[in-house]
């Protein structure tokens, strides 16, 4: 990681209130946050440049639990911040970071997520009536 | 009066099926909207019944150009997740592909973009370069589309005479140097339709998180192989070619001087092959329970991988694919604003779609 790296990620951990530090594993510096920090995330990132890459969601087999896992670049330097969802819904970033447009639109159609401050048109799917289902247990 | 133009999902202009909704003011575009899912298949949750050797054949049918960089950044997870690290001579062969990947689909997107232009004789040449590409392909691995190179720990063919594929490495690159490279940067044919059409601000292409080409392109110097180095990347010498304007001359130039890049690549990674073993064995990985994710430098840009596992199950329990077209595709829609709509066909190719990727 660069020198400038390090310094514009030290102070992060207590900007998003979170009781723990970065934990590096899986090729990612890691945070955990609370859902509703996600919009202060979005805009701490914006402050020190970071990239916005990709979200990820998460419903594990046959639990009622789920999660989603945001990746941010800074300077080369992979940053994973994930959330427990037991509600499936967390806010909307995309009006602070257009490049989340797709990926929350995908999955909401996917998984059921709710990303409130949003509207959705269809991203994958071409009916509306579908939208907001979970593939993955329609698939089976 | 305005009125709207629906371009596809079956046009001429598409290599594969997508939709844009164009709004116009004349010949000029004032608004366009896109519609994809037209290949969805739901890769991602098939992958979730698959085991670690069934997963890597199906995420390299995820694209038709770019297979090998899908398994080798499955495998570079998955690898994260069972602590393995491939031999050195594994991780130049693993270069040597990825690198054989992007001239031939820089090359195949040069030909398409060619044919765009109007300029039927450049597509026939590139066509006839790229073949030159695949067949070093075919004799590295044995096939021409999907390479079945990868594996957890490795790869599964070696280079077992370095000096013939350089031979032939030498002669794709005297045919890209003496056509492909010189038409593209000074035919006046090939720049009138390009120089200053489909312009991406430096600012929006930040905004917008474009990547690859397309963000070199747009002035921002942004190459994983360069930042985050894999494979054998760091032992090797090259430029990362970058242009401010972000036109469609831009995007093209960036890939000339790549295709350039690649070749300087792949000789030093020949000549440099290390001995040794290819992989680590055939014994059954030992998963431990998390996630790891995964980036690598793909032709149209930077691929993600994020693969989950829990200890003693058999199949990965998520697989997400970040592709890079996922990541350009939305720009296309700041790109036409304002632009004629006979150049809109071209200026949608010159971020090298691909959608089976993007809708995987």
């Amino acid at each position: 990681m660069t020198a400038s790296a390090t310094t514009l990620l030290e102070g992060i951990p207590e900007k998003l209130g979170s009781a723990t530090s970065w934990e590096e594993k899986g090729g990612a510096l890691w945070l955990t946050l609370e859902a509703r920090n996600v919009r202060q995330l979005a805009t701490v990132m914006n402050e020190i440049k970071a990239r916005f890459l990709t979200a990820t969601a998460y419903q594990p087999a046959g639990q009622e639990s789920a999660y989603i896992e945001y990746h941010w670049d800074c300077e080369g330097q992979l940053l994973g911040f994930r959330f427990p969802l037991p509600g499936r819904s967390i806010d909307s970033i995309y009006d602070l970071c257009e490049a989340a447009d797709w990926v929350e639109r995908e999955i909401h159609e996917g998984f059921d997520f709710e990303f409130p401050g949003r509207e959705y048109e269809p991203l994958k799917l071409r009916q509306g009536d579908t939208m907001g289902v979970t593939l993955r247990e329609e698939v089976k | 009066m305005s009125y709207k133009i629906p371009m596809g999902p079956y046009h001429p202009a598409l290599e594969e099926p997508y939709k844009l909704d164009l709004v116009c003011e004349g010949e000029t575009v004032t608004a366009a909207k896109l519609h994809v899912g037209f290949n969805f298949r739901n890769i991602e949750h098939l992958a979730e019944t698959r085991n670690h050797i069934q997963v890597i054949a199906l995420l390299e049918r995820v694209c038709g150009i770019c297979s090998n960089v899908h398994t080798m950044t499955l495998c570079q997870a998955m690898e994260g997740l069972c602590g393995q690290t491939p031999p050195p001579r594994a991780r130049y062969i693993r270069t040597i592909v990825a690198e054989l990947e992007r001239l031939h689909s820089h090359v195949l997107w040069a030909g398409v973009a060619a044919k765009l232009m109007g300029f039927k004789t450049m597509f026939m040449t590139c066509f006839e370069v790229r073949e030159q590409v695949m067949d070093v392909l075919q004799a590295i691995s044995g096939n021409r589309v999907n390479y079945a190179m990868n594996r957890i720990g490795g790869v599964n063919r070696d280079i077992e005479d370095p000096q013939s594929i350089l031979k032939m490495v030498e002669v794709l690159e005297r045919g890209m140097v003496s056509t492909i490279i010189p038409i593209f940067t000074s035919s006046t044919t090939a720049l009138s339709r390009c120089i200053g059409v489909g312009v991406l601000s430096k600012e929006k292409a930040l905004s917008c998180g474009v990547v690859g080409p397309v963000a070199r392109a747009s002035g921002l110097a942004q190459d994983i192989r360069r930042a985050a180095p894999y494979a054998a990347y760091e032992e090797l010498e090259f430029d990362v070619p970058v242009q401010p304007d972000g036109d469609v001359k831009a995007r093209l130039l960036v890939r000339a001087l790549e295709i350039m890049e690649s070749c300087k690549i792949i000789r030093q990674a020949l000549t440099k092959l290390p001995p040794g073993e290819i992989n680590n064995g055939d014994g059954k990985p030992a998963f431990i329970t998390g996630t790891s994710t995964s980036r690598l430098e793909g032709p149209r840009g930077e691929v993600i991988y994020s693969v989950s596992w829990e200890e003693g199950s058999n199949n990965p329990s998520r697989v997400h694919v970040r592709t890079p077209t996922f990541a350009n595709m939305p720009a296309i829609r700041w790109m036409v604003i304002g632009a004629r709509l006979a150049d809109t066909p071209l200026i949608q190719a010159s971020i090298d779609p691909c959608y089976s990727c993007t809708d995987r």
